[in-house]
């Protein structure tokens, strides 16, 4: 292989095949800067690996120096011939997580001067990188030992300082002075403000007020972890400092200030935060960072300065989101293998009228009001392998009569249970009495009587016993067990 | 000269057209592919009913499209009461007491009302308009409400109010189609459509999705309102009579008995099959999968409308009389139809659309005949649902399409002989009633004088997503592959589960 008309050695034609991503990287740094927007599912999954494989060039990179240096001394002068190669690890390492670092940047939602720092700082360490090889593979020429030396020792610089960009964006700004003792701050002129604020938090309007609202609302995605539109909330000062549209709050000036701009507009629309439907601010929080502005945006105004602002509720009312999990189809199969085959068969001889409660569930549901006086005891009996797994039954206009009693006493899972408009009597809610999941039965219209009531009041989580059209009348003093759960 | 057989076999080399062969042998590639690469996963995945993608699997067998299936999550009601008050009633004359509009009445409306907006008939510079009716608290929940619904406040106490519904149509006919099909357009799945191709039905004589229309005149979306959309058609709403035939044409001709129907459709059934074999178009299953149905229908559908089966005491309790086109009736016909297993049971009640252009559409004339009409039937519907338990697993949903603007009309800049209100898309008032929903309880708020939303905004969207939620569906799953779009209900904004009112 040729370069520049010389014929290069081994290491270095590798060199030049190594150089090629570090290139490709660079292109789509320039092409495709980050912009702050967050996409692309599968750029950002493989984005997420960027912290996970940025720590092995770091560790490869600082350890090239130490094998050098330690190799100086004749007898450990072994070391030195693994530099190389540790050197051409690194390269790889450093293109690898600056190409996982883009895909991380352009879909995760960064973007800033921090971020840009970082960017470039990891390019140029991937290139560093790069050169240290070329200059140690052809370091037998003298000249070249003295910029090698210097370009491994940029190298490391960079790490420290790329690394360290790399941790505020992802541990926040101050993640290595925040918790500095203050003599030691104080000698070496380093400002606390966000400690500050803390540290005062319930004194001020901001503090005890506002940014609370941030940390329950907005940190998620503009907070420690996350700086979408390359905006953080979590302190005062980043706050006031904006993001990469320039500043979101201006004192003393609600409307201008973009902020109250976006979390007062209507939810549908598409500059509203906070975005993809999640739960607008209240109308109280709302208020409070409007008159919170409108007061100066200080972080120093006490917190009981404003006079007509909404009362802070004491426990802030958190309203759950729905969450729907995953269904397991693993763990469902298991769930429903042994009623599976019984139920198989069952429902084609009841289709449509025993289905399961859910698709994660195994429990059954079985609605034979459907059927009417085509469903009899005989059809009940029949259903005997499922007892166990039946949770919700309706047998309402069927031709059950008290002869299946026990087939419905042996359903013992059952939470819901109607009979409305059929033959049983007293008989068949006297055998209900192991039904210790029973939170609904409906007797309407059907001959019980009022000797029904001890059995029923004795089921544990029974919430409704619907009795109207009954020979219960209305207004009968029950147990108090039954007190306000007889419905007519 | 072609023998017939030779012209049906041409006939059908030539129906066999590019695109055919194209989606023919483009579907057994991929179904190549993903057997032999999938293979492993069938077995676990089959069973649970689950897919790996992002919709749920809701294929069922050709011959049965309206079987019942599992909603994705155990779901708080099995069914849902749709009355819809077509028209859009006031919610400043029923349920938004607004004792600062009663103090302005009769004054210029501020022009801050006016800018921006768009009315459908208010010009220049409105007057506010005290509600026409007044107000007390009623229940243990103490909501307010005005004497016009004297049997409904009895169950106030069961009633979740949503005060701050917004939408962003302000003429019947969109914003009707917003409401029951999730987009203001033609061509969308309505709510019924939607929830009945994701769970089925029980009752396989009964469609699933019943219409029953009254107030003398349909509602402004038409047909539209119960379309299936892109949906399979099989699974659009069938609207009913609530007289006579219940559906029309459904009775045999005379002379023509069932078993002779019986044998007719089998033949047609049989070429039909073979259509499908051939072309394997999913309408033609509809096309079966509806004359069988028909035909169970005969017996079943007409039981289940007949009210007359009811005894009196009944009768009484909903106001109804057997025979008459009345939202009375429907609401039984409703009660029956839910005993019988039918998914989604929608009722239009035109008349409510109180611009004070006439009598009729006057809010201390028509609209308080309009208030008669439903206030019993509504109650009684409730009752009935709760005494019977029914009530724990089926969502009664009430309301319009917008409300109305707490300014009185001015068409034309002129003050009108009969008092009404402009439409208002800004605010307006639904209530649910039932399972998973949290009784005696108001959503969300309007300023002082019932014009626009100061608290807790819910999208029409976002009521869908929640009436999903109570089905048992994420409202993202509940999808349909669509013109290169998982088509849902909610459509493409952001929607979210009103979580505050639910139990």
């Amino acid at each position: 292989m040729t370069v520049w008309g010389r014929r290069v050695s081994g290491p270095l034609r590798l060199g030049v095949l190594a150089l090629v991503p570090i290139l490709i990287v660079l292109v789509l740094l320039l092409v495709f800067p980050p912009d702050g927007n967050e996409r692309a599912e599968w750029a950002q999954f493989i984005g997420r690996f960027h912290p996970l494989a940025v720590h092995f060039p770091i560790a490869l990179i600082l350890l090239v120096p130490i094998l050098e240096l330690a190799g100086l001394n004749s007898r450990s002068a072994h070391l030195r011939l693994s530099a190389g190669f540790v050197l051409g690890l690194a390269t790889i390492g450093a293109t690898v997580a600056a190409m996982l670092g883009w895909c991380l940047a352009l879909s995760g939602g960064y973007s800033g001067p921090l971020l840009t720092q970082h960017m470039w700082g990891g390019i140029s360490l991937a290139a560093v990188c790069w050169l240290c090889w070329m200059l140690r593979a052809s370091a037998n020429e003298p000249r070249l030992g003295l910029l090698y030396a210097t370009a491994l020792a940029t190298g490391v610089v960079l790490v420290a300082w790329t690394g360290y960009r790399g941790g505020q964006l992802s541990k926040g700004e101050d993640h290595l002075t925040e918790y500095m003792p203050a003599g030691l701050r104080h000698s070496l002129g380093i400002s606390n403000a966000s400690r500050a604020v803390s540290s005062s938090r319930a004194n001020t309007f901001y503090g005890a007020r506002v940014e609370p609202i941030f940390a329950e609302r907005c940190f998620t995605c503009h907070g420690p972890s996350k700086h979408q539109a390359n905006l953080r909330l979590d302190s005062y000062k980043s706050l006031m400092r904006g993001g990469k549209d320039g500043p979101v709050i201006r004192a003393a000036n609600v409307q201008g200030s973009d902020l109250f701009r976006r979390i007062a507009l209507p939810p549908g629309h598409d500059d509203f935060m906070p975005k993809e439907g999640k739960r607008p601010l209240s109308s109280d929080q709302v208020k409070v960072i409007e008159l919170w502005i409108g007061a100066g945006a200080s972080d120093t105004l006490p917190a009981d300065a404003i006079k007509d602002a909404p009362a802070a509720s004491a426990s802030p009312t958190l309203v759950a989101e729905v969450n729907f999990g995953e269904i397991d189809p693993v763990a469902v199969t298991k769930r429903r293998a042994t009623a599976a085959p019984a139920l198989a068969q069952l429902q084609k001889r009841f289709p449509n009228i025993l289905e399961y409660e859910s698709r994660g569930s195994a429990d059954l549901l079985l609605n034979a009001s459907i059927l009417g006086p085509k469903f009899g005891d005989s059809d009940l009996a029949v259903l005997s392998p499922l007892a166990e797994q039946i949770t919700v039954a309706d047998f309402s206009r069927t031709a059950i009569t008290d002869r299946s009693a026990t087939a419905i006493a042996a359903m013992k899972r059952l939470r819901v249970l109607r009979f409305m408009y059929t033959r049983i009597t007293d008989t068949t809610l006297q055998g209900l009495g192991a039904l210790d999941q029973l939170e609904s039965l409906s007797v309407f219209g059907t001959p019980v009587t009022p000797a029904a009531l001890p059995t029923v009041a004795k089921l544990p989580k029974l919430a409704h016993f619907y009795a109207g059209q009954t020979a219960i009348p209305i207004g009968i003093s029950v147990p108090d067990a039954l007190m306000g759960k007889l419905v007519f | 000269m072609m023998t017939s057989d030779s012209e049906l076999r041409m006939a059908l080399v030539q129906a066999q057209t590019r695109r055919h062969f194209l989606r023919t042998i483009g579907g057994g590639l991929g179904t190549l592919f993903v057997g032999t690469s999938m293979a492993k996963y069938a077995g676990a995945t089959k069973d649970a009913g689950h897919s790996e993608t992002s919709s749920l699997d809701f294929t069922r067998d050709a011959s049965s499209p309206l079987a019942a299936l599992p909603p994705q999550f155990a779901a708080k009601v099995r069914r849902v009461i749709y009355l819809h008050m077509a028209g859009a009633p006031s919610q400043l004359e029923l349920f938004e007491y607004k004792p600062d509009l009663k103090r302005l009445d009769g004054q210029d409306c501020p022009a801050s009302f006016l800018a921006g907006k768009r009315f459908a008939f208010i010009s220049g510079v409105p007057k506010l308009l005290a509600s026409q009716y007044p107000f007390h608290q009623v229940g243990q929940s103490g909501q307010w409400i005005s004497d016009r619904l004297p049997y409904l406040e009895k169950h106030v106490d069961a009633i979740c109010f949503i005060k701050s519904m917004h939408t962003d149509q302000f003429n019947h006919a969109p914003a009707q189609l917003l409401v029951q099909t999730g987009n203001a357009r033609l061509g969308y799945a309505s709510i019924g459509s939607w929830v009945l191709y994701g769970l089925g039905t029980e009752n396989q004589n009964l469609p699933g999705f019943i219409v029953l229309l009254s107030g003398g005149k349909s509602p402004d979306g038409g047909k539209q309102l119960w379309s299936s959309g892109f949906l399979p058609s099989v699974y659009q709403g069938v609207q009913c009579r609530s007289h006579g035939e219940p559906v029309l044409y459904l009775d045999n001709p005379p002379e023509v008995s069932r078993s002779l129907r019986r044998s007719m459709l089998d033949a047609i059934d049989q070429i039909n099959q073979q259509t499908y074999a051939a072309f394997g178009n999913p309408e033609t299953v509809t096309r079966i999968a509806q004359y069988e149905m028909a035909f169970r229908m005969q017996m079943d559908a007409t039981d289940a409308m007949d009210i007359r089966k009811e005894p009196d005491s009944v009768h009484a309790m909903y106001g109804s009389k057997p025979g008459e086109a009345s939202f009375a009736n429907n609401c039984l016909v409703a009660r029956r139809l839910a005993e019988r297993g039918v998914r989604f049971i929608q009722l239009y009640h035109w008349g409510w659309d109180s611009h004070g252009a006439d009598a009729k559409e006057a809010l201390n004339l028509g609209f308080a005949d309009r208030c008669r009409e439903v206030d019993q039937p509504t109650a009684a519907l409730l009752a009935d649902l709760k005494e019977r338990g029914m009530l724990e697993d089926t969502l009664v949903v009430w309301g319009g399409e917008f409300g109305r603007t707490p300014m009185r009309e001015n068409r034309n800049g002129q003050e009108m002989k009969y008092v009404g209100r402009d439409h208002n898309p800004g605010a307006f008032t639904i209530w649910l009633s039932g399972g998973g929903v949290k009784p005696g309880i108001t959503h969300g708020q309007t300023d002082e004088m019932g014009y626009e939303i100061v608290k807790d905004p819910v999208e029409i969207r976002d009521l869908h997503a929640t009436m999903l939620y109570l089905l048992g569906f994420d409202h993202h799953k509940l999808n349909y592959s669509f013109q290169g779009l998982e088509q849902k209900l909610t459509s493409v904004k952001p929607a979210r589960i009103v979580t505050e009112v639910l139990a």
